[in-house]
Formats: structure tokens, sequence, C-alpha cells
């Protein structure tokens, strides 16, 4: 008897009509990990979660739940639960209806059910809700809405779908850590999708970048960050994202080799060897995000602490990290 | 721009006018004059009706014909607004989602609307035939030795109540477009709870839809009541046993087989009030059920 929790993905491919979504994604997620699928839009994150939820069939390939292949077995009857990314809260149905939805469909005792509800609301502060309508409540209430019927499946793995997206910046913060809590409180395995770098960056124990239907690397997020596996992971995570230099040119390097640095690698230095003209100043309070092109055209972008006294049109000097220079095969874009 | 703004109510007026203006010359006023003339003994030949009174109403109260009459509007209500709105919802609810072969289907459905209401009456003259109709020779199949469908009161009822099942055009479109509005992620939601299509049908669409399905009911209940007419004219001309003899049908009797304009315009008071009478019960019964918030 496998784990409760356990998911494994093999060789899963996916197209809607031509549209490839998945091209043979392997996956192994361990009990009670939260891990983070994110990519650009049309990456295949959603199709990842559809399929194991069963809302979707694979093309080919595996879907491997607690050990057992769910091919066969409907949605219902896969103990996962799934937070959608508008929350498919039923309209017509107060919250309270909405978190016993489920519980009558499956014949739950009235008082029973009523009971579950009832501390689902509670332990999701939610519990004065109770009687209102999803169209009478805040954006971060509905996504506890959401959280509280997911949490009334009982079930051995969360399927997350962008759960934050909706939501206006400072509550996004305060929820990431909510959700974080939450994960911790539950230790249910979670699986969970974003296209933002820092939900990715927080939220999880390991990510898994995506492009295009493909894996293209997993691992701790620090860990991605600092060794980004190929051009696209790069350029990808970090925001301003790495700089990458074909061909070496002022950051060094052979012609076969595409250079990366990231802007925080970059400084400004008056014995530095790359010279280079500041395009612009972005003063973002905390920091400053210099623009500059260098002489032969390569644009470089550099963090620097919030007031780097330079202004657009400055000469300057830029030394990069030489231990923080990460070398890409120029054809295929692989880390070397 | 201020004067943009003074002149926008002058032109949503003015785009209002001709719709106001038929309106009030073509339905209003006609429906003030009809209940001023159910008070006079006005023929419809002369130019001179006198006041009355309440001779007309008194004459509604003894008229066994208007009993027989309201009993006819009555079942035939019954009967064709369940079914047609049965039709409608379910074949809208069946053919809402994308198929092989559905724009062909859907076309098939709103077909019988664009027929002309005379037209249909007279291809179910032919459906209904009792020696060579398509009907009886399908009851045939089953060992049904078929009925003289016009001829007698139930089946005649029957009869005109299934033709006006056909022409569900406008509900069948309207329960299309309302259907394919609901979010899909409700379905996939509730089919991640457990709940199978009939438990969907059940819990989501049909709450979600029943504010349409209301205006639908209101709908059909008024048309259902009105345009009934040609279907009983040529079918059935109101007989057998005055078991058609709907409301429009007693009242064109009245008003021009038999010149009594002002009792005629008595007996159409009666059914805008009739109507009226339906409309808020079936709207104070919904407010019961709670569909509508």
């Amino acid at each position: 008897m496998a784990e409760r929790g356990v998911i494994r993905l093999e060789s899963l491919t996916k197209s809607y009509g031509k549209v490839a979504a998945l091209d043979g994604v392997d996956l192994a997620v361990r009990a009670g990990e939260m891990v983070t699928l994110v990519g650009p839009s049309g990456s295949g994150k959603s199709t990842i979660l559809r399929l194991i939820a069963g809302l979707d069939r694979p093309d080919r390939g595996r879907v491997v739940v607690d050990g057992q292949d769910v091919a066969q077995v409907p949605p219902h009857r896969r103990a996962v639960a799934m937070v959608f990314q508008d929350y498919a809260l039923y309209p017509h149905l107060t919250v309270r209806g909405n978190l016993l939805f489920g519980l009558r469909v499956r014949r739950v005792r009235r008082a029973e059910a009523e009971e579950r509800a009832r501390t689902a609301a509670d332990r999701l502060g939610i519990a004065d809700l109770l009687d209102r309508y999803p169209d009478e409540t805040s954006g971060g209430q509905r996504q506890r809405i959401a959280l509280a019927r997911a949490l009334l499946r009982e079930p051995t793995v969360y399927l997350l779908d962008e759960p934050l997206a909706s939501l206006d910046a400072p509550l996004r913060f305060a929820t990431r850590a909510d959700l974080l809590t939450l994960h911790r409180e539950l230790g249910t395995t979670t699986i969970h999708v974003t296209h933002d770098q820092a939900e990715a960056m927080t939220l999880g124990d390991r990510v898994v970048v995506l492009d295009h239907g493909r894996v293209r690397q997993i691992g701790p997020p620090q860990q991605v960050y600092d060794e980004p596996a190929d051009t696209f992971v790069a350029g990808f995570l970090g925001s301003p994202p790495m700089n990458l230099v074909r061909g070496g040119g002022v950051l060094g390097g052979g012609t076969d080799l595409t250079l990366g640095v990231r802007p925080e690698d970059l400084s400004l230095d008056p014995d530095g060897p790359v010279a280079a003209t500041v395009e612009a100043v972005e003063a973002l309070g905390s920091e400053a995000i210099l623009l500059t092109r260098c002489d032969e055209g390569t644009r470089l972008t550099v963090r620097t602490d919030p007031r780097p006294g330079v202004w657009p049109g400055d000469q300057v000097r830029l030394r990069a990290d030489p231990g923080r220079i990460h070398r890409f095969d120029a054809d295929t874009g692989r880390r070397r | 721009m201020s004067n943009g703004r003074v002149s926008r109510p002058l032109t949503a007026w003015a785009f209002l006018a001709p719709y106001v203006v038929a309106v009030a010359l073509l339905i209003a006023l006609p429906a003030l004059l009809n209940v001023g003339y159910a008070f006079t003994d006005h023929t419809g030949l002369t130019r001179d009706p006198r006041f009355v009174g309440l001779d007309n109403a008194r004459r509604l109260l003894a008229d066994g014909f208007l009993a027989d009459s309201i009993r006819a509007s009555a079942i035939h209500l019954a009967l064709a607004v369940p079914l047609r709105l049965l039709a409608a919802i379910g074949l809208g609810l069946l053919l809402a989602a994308p198929r092989p072969g559905g724009r062909w289907f859907r076309v098939a459905v709103y077909l019988p609307t664009v027929v002309p209401d005379v037209a249909l009456a007279v291809l179910f003259l032919w459906v209904l035939n009792p020696l060579y109709g398509p009907l009886n020779q399908l009851l045939g199949l089953f060992g049904h030795p078929g009925m003289n469908w016009l001829a007698e009161p139930g089946s005649a009822r029957l009869a005109v109540a299934l033709m006006l099942a056909f022409p569900i055009g406008e509900g069948f479109i309207v329960v299309l477009a309302a259907r394919r509005m609901l979010d899909g992620r409700l379905y996939e939601a509730a089919a991640l709870e457990g709940c199978g299509p009939f438990g969907q049908l059940r819990r989501l669409t049909l709450p979600l839809l029943a504010p349409v399905l209301l205006l639908l009911a209101v709908r059909d209940t008024i048309l259902t009541l009105q345009v009934n007419f040609v279907p009983a004219y040529v079918l059935t001309d109101g007989r057998p046993a005055n078991a058609t003899l709907y409301l429009p049908v007693y009242i064109f009797d009245q008003v021009f087989e038999f010149s009594g304009f002002a009792y005629g315009a008595m007996i159409t008071s009666v059914l805008m009030v009739v109507t009226a009478v339906i409309i808020t019960a079936l709207l104070l019964m919904v407010r019961r059920w709670r569909v509508l918030r």
C-alpha cells in the first residue's frame, strides 16, 4: 500500500485539437509535498491539474495516485480537491449551500454535514459569512470559501489553479502566508499552479518550470533560481530577468556560449571592465533598476541600492560577480 | 461636453418615439376604447353606441357558452404551457452542448416557428387525418386502431396542444443562449463532487436558469391564452362540444359572426383580467419558492 498523497505522472501527453498542451511530462510528487507548477500561459500547467483531477483524459501516459493508475477512475472517486482560478462558487447558493453541496451529493447526514461545514468555515475564518451569497463577499473571502469547500472533500491531494490570481497585491501577500500555514497544518500533498514568480519562489517545496507542455526544470525554488537548467528558465524566473548575452560579448567567454548574469550580480564599479551608458533608472523605493546599454549594443539590467546617484545619459562601468556568471550552450540553451 | 449631455435625453426620446407612438395608438388606446365599448350596446355596424351600464356584464354571468369557453381555455393552458416549456427547455438543454450535427438539429427545432400558423394548421389537418394521417399510421405500428382526433373533445384538445408544441423557436433560442452563458467550471466543480448529469440538471442548471424559465413561463402563458385562434379555427372551429372554443375564438364569433361588438369587448376585458390574475398567481407562487433573489 503506497503512502497517501503520492502522485506520479508518467510520459503524460495531451492535445486539444491540434494544440499540444502536454508533451511527455514526468513528475513525481512526494506525500505531503507542496509543488508549484510555473510557466507562461499555454505551458500546460492547468492541463496537468485537469488530468490529475480527471476532468480530462490524457492522450498517452499515466496518472498514478497513491500507487493506483487512475485512468478508469471518475473524478469524484479520485481523492483530489480542486480550487479553480475564479473559485467556481455556485452563485445561486449561500456560502453554507456551497459548502454543503458536495456533502449533500454524497448523502452525508444533515446534522453531520452541517457540523463539518461549520468546522471548515471556522478554520478558514468565514463562519460569519455562511448566510451570504457569493456575490455578497469579497475576493479574499471567496477564495476562503473555495478552500473551505475543498477542505470538506478531505482529499489526499489539493489542486490549486492560480488561487491568488484574482486577488489584489496586498491581499495576495497575506493570503500566500495563510496558504502556507494551512498547508503546514494539514500536511496534505498540494499541487499549485501559478504564472507569478513571487508565488513560485515562496509557495512550495519544489517548483516545476514548464514551457510548451514540457518540463524544463524541477527543484527547490532557490536552487532553480541559482542554477537554471537552461536559458528559458533563466529568463523566466526572476524579475527583472537574467541578462543573457549570446556569444559572451561584454561578459567574456567563447562564441559557442550564452552567458547569463542576474541584475543583482552586476554592480557599479569605477574600475569595472564593462563600459555602459545608463538609459533609464527605475527607482522602486527599496531598490533601483538601471537599464544600461554597452558600447557595442548589449543591454544589461542592473539592480542597485535605492539611490545609486546616476542618471540617464551617465557613463558608468559595471562589474559582474565572476562566481555568479551562468554558462549556457549557445545552440541548445542548456546549462554547461 | 455639456451640449452632448443636454441632448442625450432628447436623442433617447427621438429613438423611442416611433415605438411609443405605435404602442399608444395601436395598443393602449384600443385597449382603453375596448373597456369603454364593453359598457355600450355597440354592434360594430352602426355609429351610435349607447351606454347600457352593466348589461353586458350581467349577460356574461348567464352565458353558458362563455363558461365552456373559459373552461376550454383553462384546460388548453394546463396542457399547452407545460408541453411547450418542456419541449423548449428539454431541446434547448439537449442541443446547447456542441455535438456533431448539432447545428442541423437546432435548425430543425426552430423551423416550425417560421412556418405560418395557417400552414402549420393545415399540415396538422393532414397529420391528424383519421384515414390516411401519419399519426394514426404510427399508432397502427404499435397495434393501436388509431383515433378520430378532432371528433372527440379530449383528443381534439390534445391535438391543438400538440400542434402548438412545435412552434417553440423563441423559447428554445432563449434556453439555448442562457445555458451557454452558464460557467462551465461550475459543472466541473460539481462533477468533482460526484454530481452526475441529472444531479447537475437539478442542482445547477434548473436553479441557475430559474429567472429565465420564469420569464418563459409568463410569456408562454400570455401567448397560449391568445395565440390559439388559428389552430382552433382551422382545425376544429371551436368544436367538438365547445372543447376548443377558446376565448379568442369565442370573442371572434361574438364580434364578427353575431355583431356583438360590445359583448365581445366585455369578454376581451375578462380575458385581460384572467391573464393578469394568472401571471400574478405565477409570480406569487415563484416568490414563495424563492428561485429569485
